[in-house]
């Protein structure tokens, strides 16, 4: 018989004969839980099963997408009966129970309906729009996430700590509570992954020194991963004595213990802002999924162990008892969802589905935030912020301070902005470009970080739940890397998966490319962005000089904050302190610093340097720079080359691009990245499909690492490399 | 053979005009409840429903006014509830539009049909008890019921600038309240319409906070003792869902006697919930009248339900096997009356 069934039959099998058990004597007066509450949490027990029932059918039927269920983890519904409905839940996939419940509580939700409308995959689905079979709704504060790698855990973090920090920032309009506490729930498994790893030691490593961290992580613990079974006391013997981390455990197959222990967690994380890991243990019944077989790796006796510490039973066995319901109105209750769920789901399935690419790609990029932009900063506020180094300010200098005064400018004029990550505080950076901003706006503004670049993103990802403006850093290039899927899995996807309602904009500053001189060796001067061209919706920007770093730094906060949208701004490092182009002293590479609101540069807007029109040299960053040097060489032997600058890796502004080398009749790519993943890639693809006539070269980095000293620029175009090249190219 | 599952709708206030008078002697003659009604109306000195449902003619003046008109559709509404064929037809939820939140109650077995009387009888008077004001139908929709979402923005940003609060939303219109100037000052605010804003005679600020005595009164007079848990899913006018065991009572008096008299009625969210929550095979709207079939339409095909977009598919639908059957409406009162 399918495992379901026999489940099903169990349950009503019991109800039918008698015979149900409590799994303990704790009665709902004694953790004060009212008998219609009680009522309520059963019965959005039994829609949650019921629902992973009819899926499996669905399945079989080419109508269901998703058979990851529920069934033996319903004692979450605790949690949403113990929180608040405006706290924020970073949920596991395995907590329909919560989100039926929660909706319950919530006048006008239809939680049936909507997870019928999410298993077949319609384009009505009010959470991701039939892109995912997701938990999520915007109304119940419930962000959508697969959390099958618990990559959502740093981002809970964020947001907990989002908290504590807009408090003292003074923030009035924030989405989440000022006493609000974060849910974060993930299995005993899915606690072996380093991000479910790093984001409950962050949470340990703030608490630990005093900062607010108003979050229960909520480990439903049933044992096994798939097919691999957690070590008995695992989960115990590694949380429970944390520090920083206030332990609870309960049992999840007993209502009035799950409620208890939910109750306990929620209200020492709300009183004392303090992270709570609540241990709830939890059975996994039929498998992991619908394909999963479970015989082939647990043995009967284990299966029927594990049915029978089904919630259901306890549940039913507990009301029944307590004299809330009997048992043949628990049974009349659990068939009528069932006939109302077949009533509903046929309806369901007729519904519409997502008729093309365009209505797929519809929510990649979020809608904009019409009149949200902000007024500039007064003349006063910007004169007393930057007091101190009003004489500086008249000067010429370069790029890594006027990039920190960029970022004074923009935390000037908005309020809701934060910068994190490591020494971006005091030291204000490795390379200065936060100097100062810690003195000038305070700790809760300027924030180091521990050392964890999935800690420092989930900051940001779970700030901009709150309604923050995050800018974070990543001290190097090669650092990102160990947190790419913070990017590439959770903040970019957010609003494909929520259907453009939940955002999480930030501009993410990154430190990075070749030639520094002297220093690092590739892992700080990795030269490849291949990690994010590939990512939808996302906007990378990569200056080549102080004064547009700033105008460009401007615009990405713009579309952070405007248009929602996730930037990667990408500062070449060996660019941060150069003053020269030509020849020493000469200062072309710095620039006076201009305030906001003088000039511009828009997304899409590419520079153009000469008008050379023998060769146009296309590049970006140090390229810029380099190409700038050679275009001299060059026009001292008579050639005229104009260098364009794409300012704009994504996205790439192709119509710009076209009409800025359609002078020339050939065109030569500079691109300091790699070459295999490169941008260099697409623009010769895009110049071979788009303007074929022109004769096309590439000068990009080699496939190599980049080694130290003087190696260090081996693999790299050089000044007289793309000399060399545009001579060969011009002259044949 | 499986009974077909409905959802039956309570109507309220406006839905007992001319055409209805003699609605009761029609349908409910010798309706030992009809007895116990009038019992109740005579020892309180109250003028019979036999005897103004039985008026020779329909006078606005008397059969409009609140103590009259609410304990007149209440009566309908129940006996019609009553007159439902059990036999062929489930009811898997109830749900009411403003005053038929009352006959709700009782139709879903949540106080006493004597209590439901009691209740609707003494909101008619309790229901005049307010400050000065009055309500007004906003038609939102055109005559395909189609309801721009301009035209719903332009009302609801009218209705704040003037002060006047949203009372029922109800399909592709707006009933909103407030006091009289605010509503007088409100027809110059309001963006081009299907048709000019209505005010509804004999009507209060109905669903605002403008009806604070008229919750005060109810809450010193009908007690919370009267309260219990609805036999069936109940779905108020936030489209909660009141069900059997999980209902507080106290709970319940609260609501009818606070958010419910004090806040707007969202009719709309309680059709929603009723159509995609328990998807009936057919829609009751309780009689008297059918005014409120409209609303209910309009909901349906905003929502697309069963593939009704527009206002054609609908009544061709109605036309061919209707999904909504009008217990006022005598050819469709025959498909689920006993």
């Amino acid at each position: 018989m399918d495992a379901a069934q026999q489940v099903h039959e169990q349950f009503i099998a019991a109800l039918d004969a008698g015979g149900l058990q409590r799994r303990s004597n704790l009665g709902l007066a004694a953790v004060g839980l009212t008998p219609q509450r009680a009522a309520a949490l059963l019965h959005s027990q039994m829609v949650s099963r019921q629902l992973d029932r009819l899926s499996r059918k669905l399945q079989a039927r080419g109508e269901g997408f998703y058979t990851i269920g529920s069934s033996g983890h319903e004692g979450n519904a605790a949690l949403a009966e113990a929180l608040r409905v405006d706290d924020v839940a970073f949920l596991h996939y395995r907590d329909a129970a919560f989100q039926i419940h929660r909706a319950n509580r919530v006048p006008g939700e239809n939680p049936m309906w909507d997870m019928l409308l999410s298993f077949t995959a319609s384009a009505e689905d009010p959470i991701s729009g039939g892109r995912h079979k997701v938990l999520g709704s915007k109304r119940l504060m419930i962000p959508p996430q697969t959390s099958t790698i618990a990559s959502h855990l740093p981002k809970a973090v964020g947001a907990a700590f989002s908290i504590g920090i807009a408090r003292r920032m003074g923030l009035e309009e924030t989405v989440l509570a000022k006493d609000g506490v974060v849910l974060c729930s993930f299995g005993d498994a899915s606690a072996n992954h380093s991000t479910a790893v790093g984001a409950l030691n962050t949470a340990a490593w703030a608490a630990f020194q005093g900062t607010p961290m108003p979050i229960v992580f909520l480990c439903e613990d049933n044992g096994i991963g798939i097919s691999t079974r957690t070590p008995k006391g695992w989960i115990q013997a590694n949380w429970s004595g944390r520090a920083g981390l206030h332990y609870i455990a309960c049992d999840g197959c007993d209502l009035a213990e799950a409620w208890r222990g939910a109750s306990e967690a929620v209200d020492y994380a709300r009183r004392y802002r303090k992270p709570v890991f609540l241990h709830m243990r939890t059975v996994r019944l039929y498998g992991h999924a619908g394909n999963d077989v479970q015989q082939v790796y647990l043995s009967k006796e284990d299966i029927a162990a594990d049915n029978a510490r089904d919630p259901l039973l306890a549940s039913a066995a507990l009301l029944i008892e307590e004299e809330v319901m009997s048992a043949a109105e628990v049974r009349e209750a659990y068939d009528a969802i069932e006939a109302q769920l077949l009533r509903q789901v046929e309806l369901a399935i007729a519904r519409p589905k997502l008729p093309d690419a365009a209505s797929v790609m519809a929510s990649i990029v979020p809608p904009k935030r019409e009149g949200s932009a902000r007024p500039l900063a007064s003349a006063d506020a910007r004169a007393a912020i930057f007091a101190d180094e009003a004489a500086a300010m008249e000067k010429p200098q370069h790029m890594a301070r006027l990039i920190s005064w960029g970022m004074a400018d923009v935390l000037l004029q908005y309020p809701n902005a934060i910068v994190c990550g490591e020494d971006v505080g005091p030291k204000g950076g490795v390379y200065n470009a936060t100097a100062r901003l810690h003195a000038r706006f305070g700790s809760a503004r300027v924030i180091n970080t521990l050392l964890d670049e999935q800690a420092i993103l989930g900051l940001a990802i779970g700030a901009a739940h709150n309604g923050l403006l995050p800018l974070p850093e990543i001290q190097f290039l090669a650092y990102v890397h160990n947190a790419e899927d913070q990017i590439r899995g959770e903040a970019a996807t957010l609003p494909f998966f929520s259907n453009g309602q939940i955002t999480n904009p930030m501009v993410v500053r990154i430190a990075g490319l070749p030639y520094q001189k002297g220093f690092g060796g590739h892992f700080h001067n990795d030269n490849s962005l291949a990690v994010f061209r590939d990512i939808p919706g996302l906007v990378i920007a990569v200056p080549s000089c102080g004064r547009e770093a700033v105008l460009m730094l401007r615009e990405c906060v713009r579309l952070a904050h405007e248009e929602q949208r996730v930037v990667i701004f990408v500062e070449p490092i060996a660019l941060y302190m150069t003053r020269d182009l030509h020849a020493e002293g000469d200062g072309l590479w710095t620039s006076v610093y201009e305030a906001p609101g003088v000039s511009e540069i828009r997304v899409g807007e590419i520079g153009v340097h000469g008008e050379g029109a023998d060769l146009a040299v296309v590049t970006y960053g140090n390229g810029v720079y380099l190409s700038m040097q050679a275009q001299k060489l060059l026009a001292e032997q008579g050639v005229a080359v104009r260098v364009i600058d794409l300012r704009w890796i994504a996205p790439l502004a192709e119509e710009a691009l076209l009409a800025a080398v359609a002078p020339c009749s050939r065109v030569l790519v500079v691109d300091e990245c790699r070459e295999t993943g490169s941008q260099s890639e697409a623009l010769l693809a895009l110049m071979a499909i788009k303007a074929p006539e022109k004769a096309l070269g590439v000068l990009a980095a080699t496939d190599s690492f980049i080694p130290l000293a003087r190696a260090a620029t081996h693999t790299l175009p050089s000044r007289d490399g793309i000399v060399a090249k545009a001579l060969e190219m011009v002259r044949g | 053979m499986a009974k077909e599952t409905v959802v039956v709708v309570c109507p309220g206030r406006g839905t007992y005009n001319a055409p209805e008078l003699g609605y009761l002697a029609r349908h409910h003659a010798g309706s030992p409840w009809l007895a116990h009604f009038d019992a109740v109306r005579a020892a309180a000195g109250k003028p019979a429903l036999t005897e103004l449902d039985w008026a020779a003619k329909f006078d606005p003046a008397v059969h409009l006014r609140g103590d009259v008109a609410a304990p007149l559709i209440h009566a309908c509404a129940f006996h019609d509830f009553l007159k439902l064929d059990r036999e062929r037809f489930e009811v898997v939820a109830v749900t009411g539009n403003s005053m038929g939140w009352y006959t709700a109650l009782a139709c879903a077995g949540a106080v006493s049909g004597e209590h439901g009387f009691a209740i609707a009888d003494a909101m008619g008077v309790n229901s005049q008890k307010h400050e000065s004001g009055g309500q007004a139908v906003i038609v939102m929709a055109g005559e395909d019921w189609r309801v721009d979402p301009a035209t719903a923005r332009g009302v609801e940003a009218a209705c704040a600038k003037v002060g006047v609060l949203p009372s029922i939303r109800l399909g592709g219109m707006l009933v909103v309240a407030g006091p009289e100037a605010a509503l007088d000052a409100l027809g110059r605010e309001l963006p081009p319409l299907p048709r000019p804003p209505l005010r509804l005679a004999g009507h209060g600020p109905f669903h605002t906070p403008l009806m604070q005595a008229s919750a005060t009164a109810a809450r010193a007079s009908l007690p919370a003792a009267w309260f219990g848990a609805p036999q069936v899913p109940l779905i108020d006018g936030r489209g909660k869902v009141w069900r059997r065991f999980e209902t507080d009572s106290t709970e319940l008096w609260d609501y009818t006697f606070g958010h419910q008299i004090l806040a707007a009625y969202d009719f709309t969210a309680a059709m929603t919930v009723a159509l995609r929550e328990f998807a009936p095979d057919r829609v009751v709207l309780l009689g008297p009248g059918e005014t409120l079939g409209g609303a209910i339409g309009q909901v349906i095909t905003a929502l697309g339900w069963l593939d009704i977009t527009t206002k054609s598919v609908f009544s061709l639908r109605q036309e061919e096997d209707p999904f909504l059957v009008a217990m006022g409406r005598e050819a469709q009162r025959r498909i689920v009356a006993i």
